[in-house]
């Protein structure tokens, strides 16, 4: 049956953009079936998840693929409500400050090697966390976005997992009280020198970060500002278990003018000043907009949100919530159109194939190799995404993983070492990994060949796309329906297209 | 009129208007060989190259005080003049230095130094200030200005397999290729060749990743073909260095299409018993180095030819407490090649008096040796580059 569909060419005055112009034809019935793009119910449901969350694993799309929209947000939300602790596998077992002094440089060294492992543990479980559906997927999302901004690189283990409790904690609820948890958080404090800071030898690092990037953003305030707020920071620093601890003695209590207040502000005072201007809420809207919307920001709607965020006292579910209930969030510009973080990536195939790595050393080669570690930031910006993410290393890297998975082939790639290693690193690694493509054949198992591909194509791709059948058909196998949905996942998992959500 | 312009002309007025872009860099090669002009090479020294018992002040004490077990022996030196010379590993570099091959600047850094490794390390490729968070790096903002033009997506190559920032630019990037057999492993795949022929999206990021894609499959092939064409009959050492530095000279000797190339070399990070493995790894350096310029020199291209070397920061003056030595600051910079302005040292050895808090005070902002370089030897105008002017020095 010959099927046509329309073009749709539409123009955003307001902007000056055009969007994309689909002309969608289709020539003969069996020979050519070329796949097209219109907006769908069941793909609006995919772009909720997809960056709300990281996407629905196959029972996932079944069970939700129909459902209304507001439906699908107010589970996401029910869902995220339970926010539980993350616990550390190990009893803390900690040595103080000073007994890590008086350690040998090769127990040092060997502590740091541990810690390292821990970590890679914690990331490991925290991309479980965002693979598995029964845990809450917007959760996992927001914190992850949090730990982008609050950019830190933590000292070990558990401080790094205090870090994350923190950010958990507040991913949805009041940005006061969150901006408030980082900035008494000792992995931030150590990081930005906080420690340092002291009455009479302020250090300016957090102060300024707090101001330039997690707050109200450059341009808004002097660098007179920097100085008294990092005043006002004194004596915030933390002791040996990484518990914050307010030192009285390092701490000036003098007048300080801030942001053309003034008063004996404390750090407390100064995050309340920030968050009183307008242009704390616009900058971290911005920012959200940009990381959940669109890389190219719609500053109208930045100013509506960021009213709605001001006006909440900062109440970041609302403003989640205004997003995802909106119309123009679903709209043609903003579907498809992010390229995936490699974490986004990695959790994605993780839940869409069940994918379980036999060691987490991988999960971190996989990470390092696409230019995004977790707990491990390059610097306090963060990652800065988008098309960084993507050059022709870290591009072959992505359209081939699944294949190396799929065939349990080796890792032939190199990652940088660490600049404390002694030697260069070998290359070739075994990554170890099971998929299980048990629900994705049980989920698109009766239906015939031309609709399998179809669904599936639905399934795996957001982008705007025009498949060929035919393409398809000499790469896959048809000797079977499993082994067509095997081959087919296998492909339509390689092509650009699927960097895109 | 030059054959190059000549032939570079021929080829805008008839091949290139009918070949896509991607594939252009190609045929260029099979047609008429243009060589990339003046041709620069990075060495990275990851890790923090004690620059001191690199370029040994052996004319001074306190160099001596200060390091009572981990000092280079004066008669051990490889003395090149009143004040300085060579760790003893570095016969090889020793070499070039006679024959004029080689500039030494000293005391190369910045203001408010960084002693971290990531920090430092993105300083010096991103050009940034110490407080700047920069994330484009020097040589692929280089691109952005310079390469609207570009014909081969491989315009600046880096002999890894990931790419390091300071190759990434806003809108161009350099290339990663450890090796071309492993290339041309990873883009052996024929769905995505085939899948590459079809028509795709107009939007933007998905066109970005075709055009990625694309490029990389053709590099991919390029680069193969050119490293096919000329193998070295010099003997490098056998070892990854030696391998990457090989690599390069056999890619710029077939005359590819590629105008900086960036390689590294890790492992200088001694805060323990740093005498072997420093020097462990300086032999490996400056033998790789010689064979390179050999090579070169011998089919008359070291002319054409610039090696930067730098490290991240040199290492504090005083030895700490496990015969090693710990993070510092300012270190020196290395130029080798066949047309340097000023062979020998640059300027006077360290100035280990008058130290911040043990650590040697910078006398030359490294970005002004980038922007000589970005200048004087591949044409470009620096401040775009490095964010404002900085003052060059008579180097290239």
């Amino acid at each position: 049956m010959a099927t046509f569909f329309w073009g749709r060419v539409c123009k955003r005055i307001k902007n000056k953009r055009l969007l994309l112009f689909k002309p969608l034809f289709c020539a003969t019935v069996q020979s050519c079936k070329i796949q097209i793009y219109s907006m769908t119910h069941q793909r609006k449901i995919q772009h909720l998840y997809l960056r709300a969350g990281f996407g629905l694993s196959p029972e996932e799309w079944l069970e939700k693929k129909d459902i209304p929209l507001q439906e699908a947000v107010n589970q996401l939300f029910e869902k995220a409500k339970f926010v539980p602790r993350i616990e550390s596998e190990e009893a803390a077992a900690d040595l103080s400050m000073q007994a890590i002094r008086n350690l040998s440089r090769e127990e040092k060294a060997k502590l740091r090697k541990q810690e390292r492992k821990k970590v890679a543990l914690q990331n490991a479980n925290w991309l479980e966390r965002m693979a598995n559906p029964n845990e809450s997927p917007l959760l996992e999302k927001m914190s992850l976005f949090w730990h982008g901004h609050f950019a830190c690189t933590s000292k070990g283990s558990r401080l790094a997992l205090a870090q994350l409790n923190s950010l958990r904690r507040h991913a949805l609820g009041n940005f006061r009280e969150l901006a408030l948890a980082i900035a008494k958080d000792a992995s931030m404090i150590r990081f930005l020198n906080n420690q340092q800071n002291r009455k009479r030898q302020p250090n300016e690092n957090f102060a300024r970060e707090l101001m330039e990037l997690f707050t109200i953003g450059r341009g808004n305030y002097s660098e007179k500002d920097v100085k008294e707020a990092a005043r006002a920071f004194t004596g915030w620093s933390s002791n040996f278990r990484g518990e914050f601890v307010f030192r009285s003695f390092q701490h000036d209590y003098g007048n300080k003018t801030f942001l053309g207040k003034s008063g004996d502000f404390n750090g407390e005072d100064i995050i309340d000043l920030l968050l009183e201007k307008k242009e704390t809420a616009r900058f971290v809207t911005r920012k959200i907009y940009r990381y959940f919307v669109n890389e190219k920001i719609d500053e109208d709607r930045v100013v509506e949100l960021a009213d709605l965020f001001y006006n909440s006292n900062y109440d970041i579910g609302k403003l989640m919530r205004a997003i995802f209930e909106s119309d123009w969030f679903y709209e043609d510009e903003n579907v498809g159109s992010k390229i995936k973080s490699p974490v986004e990536f990695l959790a994605g195939i993780e839940r869409n194939l069940k994918v379980q790595f036999e060691r987490e050393e991988s999960i971190v080669l996989i990470q390092k190799a696409l230019g995004q570690l977790l707990f491990n930031p390059p610097n306090v910006a963060g990652w800065p995404g988008g098309k960084s993410w993507i050059d022709n290393s870290t591009l072959m890297l992505r359209l081939n993983l699944v294949n190396h998975l799929f065939q349990i082939a080796e890792f032939d790639f190199r990652v940088k070492p660490e600049f404390e290693a002694k030697e260069p690193n070998q290359g070739r690694k075994k990554l170890n990994a099971s998929l299980d493509f048990q629900e994705l054949i049980a989920t698109f198992s009766n239906e015939n060949e031309e609709d399998v591909f179809e669904e599936l194509t639905s399934f795996f791709i957001q982008a705007p796309v025009q498949l060929d059948k035919q393409l398809f058909d000499e790469f896959t196998r048809q000797d079977t329906k499993e082994n067509y949905i095997k081959t087919l996942t296998m492909r339509l998992m390689s092509l650009p297209e699927y960097q895109l959500c | 009129m030059k054959r190059r312009d000549f032939l570079k002309n021929t080829a805008l007025a008839s091949t290139s208007l009918m070949v896509p872009q991607f594939l252009a860099g190609f045929q260029r090669k099979k047609i008429f060989g243009s060589r990339s002009g003046k041709i620069l090479v990075v060495i990275q020294l990851s890790g923090g190259n004690d620059g001191l018992n690199t370029v040994v002040p052996f004319h001074n004490d306190i160099y001596y005080r200060s390091r009572p077990s981990l000092a280079v022996k004066r008669e051990e030196v490889l003395k090149v003049g009143e004040n300085m010379g060579f760790n003893p590993a570095m016969q090889s570099l020793q070499e070039l230095y006679d024959e004029g091959l080689l500039s030494i600047i000293n005391s190369v850094g910045y203001p408010n130094p960084d002693r971290s490794h990531f920090r430092s390390m993105d300083i010096w490729q991103t050009a940034s200030e110490s407080n700047e968070y920069l994330s484009t790096g020097w040589l692929g903002r280089y691109l952005d200005s310079n390469c609207a033009g570009c014909s081969s997506p491989y315009h600046a190559l880096e002999v890894d397999d990931s790419l390091s920032l300071a190759m990434k630019g806003a809108t161009h990037g350099g290339f990663a290729m450890s090796d071309p057999a492993r290339l041309k492993r990873q883009t052996e795949n024929r769905f995505l060749k085939a899948s590459a022929r079809k028509q795709h999206s107009s939007e933007e990021n998905v066109a970005y990743l075709y055009k990625t894609m694309i490029d990389t499959q053709s590099s991919a092939a390029c680069l193969y073909e050119q490293s096919q064409l000329y193998s070295s009959t010099m003997e490098y050492p056998k070892t990854p260095f030696g391998k990457d530095l090989q690599q390069i000279a056999e890619l710029i000797t077939a005359d590819t299409d590629t105008k900086i190339y960036y390689a590294s070399l890790t492992g200088f990070d001694t805060h323990a018993n740093q005498k072997n493995q420093q020097e462990r790894l300086l032999r490996q350096y400056a033998q790789g180095v010689n064979v390179f310029a050999k090579d070169l020199k011998k089919n008359g291209l070291l002319k054409d030819v610039l090696v930067m070397t730098f490290s991240e920061f040199g290492r504090r003056v005083q030895q700490n407490a496990s015969n090693g030595t710990d993070h510092g600051t300012a270190n020196n910079v290395f130029l080798m090649g066949g047309n340097l302005k000023k062979p020998g040292f640059y300027n006077a050895a360290p100035n280990l008096s008058t130290l911040d808090a043990g650590d040697l005070v910078y006398e030359v902002d490294f970005r002004r040796i980038y922007a000589s370089i970005l200048e004087d030897w591949l044409e470009a105008e620096s401040p775009a580059i490095l964010g404002k002017p900085f003052e060059k020095l008579p180097i290239v």
